[in-house]
Formats: structure tokens, sequence, C-alpha cells
């Protein structure tokens, strides 16, 4: 008896320890399931230079999304997939731009929401963006300009 | 009879050839933009507006071509982003016409440097209501500076509300620029601000020509 009851103990807490380690994998893998929450929108940028799946989306530097693909356009433009949480509506003026954090730092994608009365809908598209400046070639250009 | 249905077939052809040459005419931006820049470019290259004490007729004569492409209250709309919502109409008014002063003061005064540089026309993507005119800029030294006009369709006119030049959008520039203004003081402030750089412009201006 006394051994059974030592047995179930065990058991219990051997599941026990199993599911947090699998509740840790997924939050510390940002793993989402079947979809995970927030809506789906979609960016043409002209190119996307450093950008990686799993950058975040951020509004005022406070996340608010993640990119959930990154993708080959016709016309050979990047097409960039990003989850946005449920909750923060884009604006259909709303401009993505993909900046670097610091100077040499991870790029991101920064939303300023703009003043439009329209929202951008689910699986709907961000008009305007800017794709990140490319200043090794913006120098070149200067410097080697003249021919 | 036979003129009868004749007629018929020809006002019914007149009608498909209004129809299709219609749109096509209205759809076509690059053909609009180009029109006005090469109003502008013939009033730089005017010899009578180009003597000394007449620069200011000569950027109020850009300026309202200016007005005809672009879409100075779209822009501005834009540019103020979420601040304009909360805006009353009279100050959506006094704000877009003190934002078309600061462009005029910050781009169309700049334009009168221009020296012969070419401006090649790329192509364009039209979107439904939206299309964006890919540019370039050749200048003297045989660098191409790419610039691309953001267009929406207003009726059959295509109206500019963004440029971007080298990538960097105009509006996302003075948008953060503004957003950080109100945050950081408050919208009177801002309007504050434009109006004292306004005036001291303006004062610079009669200095210049009355020396």
């Amino acid at each position: 008896m006394e051994r059974t009851k030592v047995n179930l103990v065990a058991g219990f807490f051997v599941i026990f320890g199993l599911l947090a380690l699998g509740y840790l994998s997924i939050k510390l893998g940002r793993v989402s399931f079947l979809g995970g929450g927030g809506y789906l929108v979609t960016a043409n940028f002209p190119s996307v230079g450093g950008l990686k799946t799993g950058s975040n989306v951020e509004i005022a530097g406070v996340e608010v999304g993640r990119v959930e693909s990154i993708g080959l356009a016709k016309d050979y433009e990047a097409q960039v997939t990003l989850r946005i949480s449920t909750g923060v509506k884009l604006q259909d003026d709303s401009i993505a731009s993909i900046k670097t954090k610091g100077l040499i730092g991870e790029k991101y994608i920064r939303i300023s929401p703009g003043g439009s009365e329209k929202i951008i809908p689910a699986n709907g598209r961000i008009r305007e963006v800017e794709a990140p400046v490319d200043l090794e070639e913006l120098i070149s250009k200067y410097i080697f300009g003249k021919v | 009879m036979t003129r009868t249905v004749l007629r018929v077939a020809v006002s019914a052809l007149a009608a498909v050839a209004c129809f299709t040459i219609g749109p096509a005419a209205a759809g076509v931006p690059t053909d609009q933009l180009k029109g006005q820049i090469n109003r502008v470019l013939k009033t730089l290259a005017d010899p009578d507006l180009k003597k000394e004490n007449r620069a200011k007729d000569r950027r109020q004569a850009v300026r309202r071509i200016a007005e005809d492409i672009f879409d100075f209250s779209e822009t501005a709309k834009r540019s103020l982003g979420t601040h304009w919502n909360q805006r009353t109409p009279a100050e959506r008014e006094e704000f877009v016409r003190l934002f078309s002063d600061l462009l005029e003061r910050s781009y169309i005064s700049k334009i009168e440097l221009y020296n012969g540089e070419k401006i090649q026309y790329a192509g364009d993507t039209v979107d439904g209501e939206l299309a964006v005119v890919h540019t370039k800029i050749i200048t003297a030294q045989n660098s191409e500076i790419p610039v691309d006009y953001q267009m929406y369709r207003k009726g059959d006119r295509w109206l500019v509300y963004d440029v971007k030049i080298e990538g960097v959008s105009m509006v996302s520039n003075y948008r953060t620029q503004f957003n950080k203004i109100i945050r950081t003081s408050s919208y009177q402030e801002l309007v504050k601000k434009m109006k004292t750089n306004q005036d001291e412009f303006r004062e610079r201006e009669r200095q210049q020509t009355r020396s």
C-alpha cells in the first residue's frame, strides 16, 4: 500500500516535470500553436536586407507582432508576412519601415500609425513601406559617383 | 433604315472608343507627373524669371504648378498620422497651410539650385487607387538618385502624396518628427514652431529683396 502511494507521487512528479518542460520550450522557443494569436498582414519591400523570420514588429518601441514569413513576390520584391496582435489596429496609411537597432544591431519592423479612418483588415496589406537604407551603397555612390 | 443602323453602330463604336481611351488616359500617372515636371523645368528655364530680384515670383510659379500635382492636404494628413483625427476642421485647415509653407521653404526653394540635371522616368506600378512612379535624377557627376512619387487617384487625376528619395519617405520623416514634438510638448507647440519658422523665412526674404 505504502509503495503504491510513493510510486503515484513519483509518477505525478514526472508528469508535472514534463508539462513544465513543454511549457518552457514553447514559451522560450516562441512556438505558436495553431497559427497563434493575432492576425496576418503582408507588406512588400524592395529589399529586406537582414530581416529574419521572427524579427520584432514595433509601434513606439512596443512589440506588437512578429515577422511570420519572408518570401519572394512577383517583380522580385520581398513579401513579408507579419503577425500582429489582436487589438492592435493599423490604419491603411500606416508606414512599415525596416529599421536597425542601434548602428549595427538586428533589423526590426517599425510601424508608424497613420491618420486614416480605414483599418487594414486581416490578410490585408500595408501599402506604405520603407526599405532599409543601405549605408554602404549610399556612401559608395557618392564617393565613386564621379566618372 | 440602313442609315439608322449605321448611325447606331457608329455611336456604339464611339462609345467604346471613349470608354477605352478614358481610363487609359487617366491610368498613366507617369504622363501626368511628367507633364507637370516639364512645366516646372520650363518655368525654371524662363529667362524672364531668372533675374535676380524675381526669385520670389519664380518660387510662386513653381508652387502653383506643384499644387496641381501634389495633394498637400493628403500629405499633411499622412504626416500628422494619428494626431490628425484629434484636430478640429479649423485646426486641420491651418495645419495644411503651415505644412505647405514648410514644404515650399524646404523643397521649392531648393529647386532654384536646379542645374540641368536630367530626369529619367523608369515606369510606374499601378495598384488599384494607388500608384508609384519611379524616376531617376542624373546629376552632373553622373550619379543616379532614385526618386519615387507615390500617387493616388482622385477622379481622373493622379496626385502625389509622398516622395521617396533613395527609398526614404518624406511623409515618414515628418511623421516621426511631428509625433516626437507633439508627444514631448503639444500640438500647439508644433504649430507655434512652424509659424515662427515661416515668419523668420518671410523676414529673411524681405531683407533679401530690399538689399
